[in-house]
């Protein structure tokens, strides 16, 4: 009887070939580009919301990673370098508990690009969930939902606004 | 079967349970089977993708709560104060454990003198001018607004979605659903939206959220503070100045008792001495009209 018998043979290729499979599958994670999945992200000279603005980053831009530092991300985009809050650029989806485990293990890229969110169409809690509910409920005050959100201030007006303040930038 | 084929075949179904984590659409197994028990009534053979609510999602909710409380109070249109309160807010958010959201963080002011402040799932902050006026100084400002933030980032707005609610959502709007019932879905999702809207809203702005999310907000708050240079202190100086009557949700809520809550508050960030910037700070607090 040949006790040792269960790592031996073809099921231990197949073992190796899954683990090597997975393994690749980690060193891609480690991709030196990513995505911009924030809208209204922007690229700052240093790792700090309270550093000059160097310009925005649309909405699904591809970004090259230089360094990272704490939650920042160095990157280069269009030639320009510059720091990203890593909640700009996020490498795990960002679709809940659900979906965090995958991230982690793979350690990939932003995956919930502008095609997913066409896949998406259809699926879940939607603009055309939301128009419909709307359109129910013509009471509900979206005007002023869609004011507080279009308001916006300004990165280097925060700053100052930081730096009057004697607060951490 | 042998023992040696039953540990080849552990360690082969081991092997690809890991490497299935690689799939995105790998039911959680505690949800799936919910989500199966649904599919099932409605005679659904697809297995059901169970996820956690997405950021997108979190944020329609978000928009629909505060539409709603934007139905009851009137926004300010005070743009001066609207900046200042952005202003301050954004300085906090940046400073907490979720620094952006899907589409950022948005102040707003309700026109009402009731004292409260909310915080809609997603990043939208409303503060009555009633809260604002009982604020002596921006710290006292900051201590509120980084209070919201702390229930956005700990999601306690979505948590309060009924969860069978939830897994219903996910059945409807699987890709064999949509197939499956066509234009049915959108109805059905519909109502299962509206649904989620009375959970947030039940709990967040009618009954309150537990004693434990607001003891977890106000520990985020006076870190969140910290970190952005404002006064710890002074989320504990808020506090005790709640009304200790009534109950109901948003930022006075009375449970945890209000004498408990400022104990805790004031065990978390010891008093110190207003330094000079926080002489600006309430300086500048005092020259907006609100």
């Amino acid at each position: 009887m040949r006790r040792s018998g269960e790592f031996r043979g073809p099921a231990l290729w197949f073992l190796l070939f899954l683990l090597a499979g997975l393994a690749a599958g980690l060193g891609t994670g480690l991709a030196e580009t990513l995505k911009v999945e924030q809208p209204n992200a922007q690229l700052y000279e240093s790792p700090n919301f309270g550093s000059r603005p160097l310009g925005a980053l649309p909405s699904g831009a591809e970004v090259a990673v230089l360094s990272r530092s704490g939650d920042w991300v160095q990157v280069n985009y269009q030639g320009k370098t510059g720091w990203v809050h890593k909640t700009s650029v996020p490498q795990t989806p960002a679709r809940g508990p659900g979906l965090g485990l995958p991230g982690m293990l793979t350690g990939g890229p932003v995956q919930q690009t502008k095609g997913d969110e066409v896949a998406l169409a259809g699926k879940g809690f939607t603009p055309e969930v939301e128009a419909a509910y709307r359109q129910k409920n013509p009471g509900m005050n979206y005007a002023m939902v869609d004011q507080v959100e279009q308001f916006q201030v300004n990165p280097a007006q925060l700053a100052a606004f930081i730096r009057e303040g004697g607060l951490t930038p | 079967m042998t023992l040696k084929t039953l540990r080849i075949a552990g360690l082969v179904v081991g092997v690809l349970f890991l490497a299935g984590f690689r799939l995105p659409s790998l039911p959680v197994p505690s949800e799936a089977g919910k989500a199966i028990d649904i599919g099932a009534k409605t005679g659904q053979k697809a297995v059901v993708a169970s996820r956690g609510i997405s950021d997108s999602e979190e944020y329609y909710v978000g928009r629909a709560v505060a539409a709603l409380l934007l139905s009851k109070y009137p926004l300010s249109q005070n743009r001066e104060a609207t900046l200042y309160v952005n202003e301050v807010g954004q300085a906090v958010a940046q400073k907490s454990t979720m620094p952006r959201t899907y589409r950022g963080y948005h102040f707003g002011i309700l026109e009402t003198s009731d004292p409260n402040a909310y915080a809609c799932p997603g990043g939208i902050i409303l503060v009555t001018r009633g809260l604002i006026q009982k604020c002596q100084n921006e710290d006292e400002l900051a201590a509120v607004l980084a209070h919201e933030v702390g229930h956005i980032a700990n999601k306690d707005g979505v948590n309060s979605i009924n969860r069978a609610r939830w897994t219903e959502v996910l059945t409807t709007a699987g890709t064999e659903a949509a197939r499956q019932y066509g234009g049915g879905v959108a109805g059905q999702l519909l109502t299962l939206f509206d649904g989620a809207i009375d959970d947030v809203f039940k709990t967040m702005v009618v009954n309150g959220y537990s004693r434990k999310a607001e003891e977890n907000a106000d520990r985020a708050a006076v870190t969140t503070l910290t970190r952005a240079g404002y006064n710890p202190a002074a989320l504990a100086a808020i506090l005790g100045k709640m009304n200790t009557q009534g109950g109901g949700g948003g930022f006075f809520r009375s449970h945890p008792l209000t004498a408990e809550r400022v104990n805790a508050a004031k065990m978390l960030a010891r008093e110190a001495p207003a330094g000079p910037k926080e002489q600006v700070r309430t300086k500048r607090f005092q020259q907006v009209r609100f």
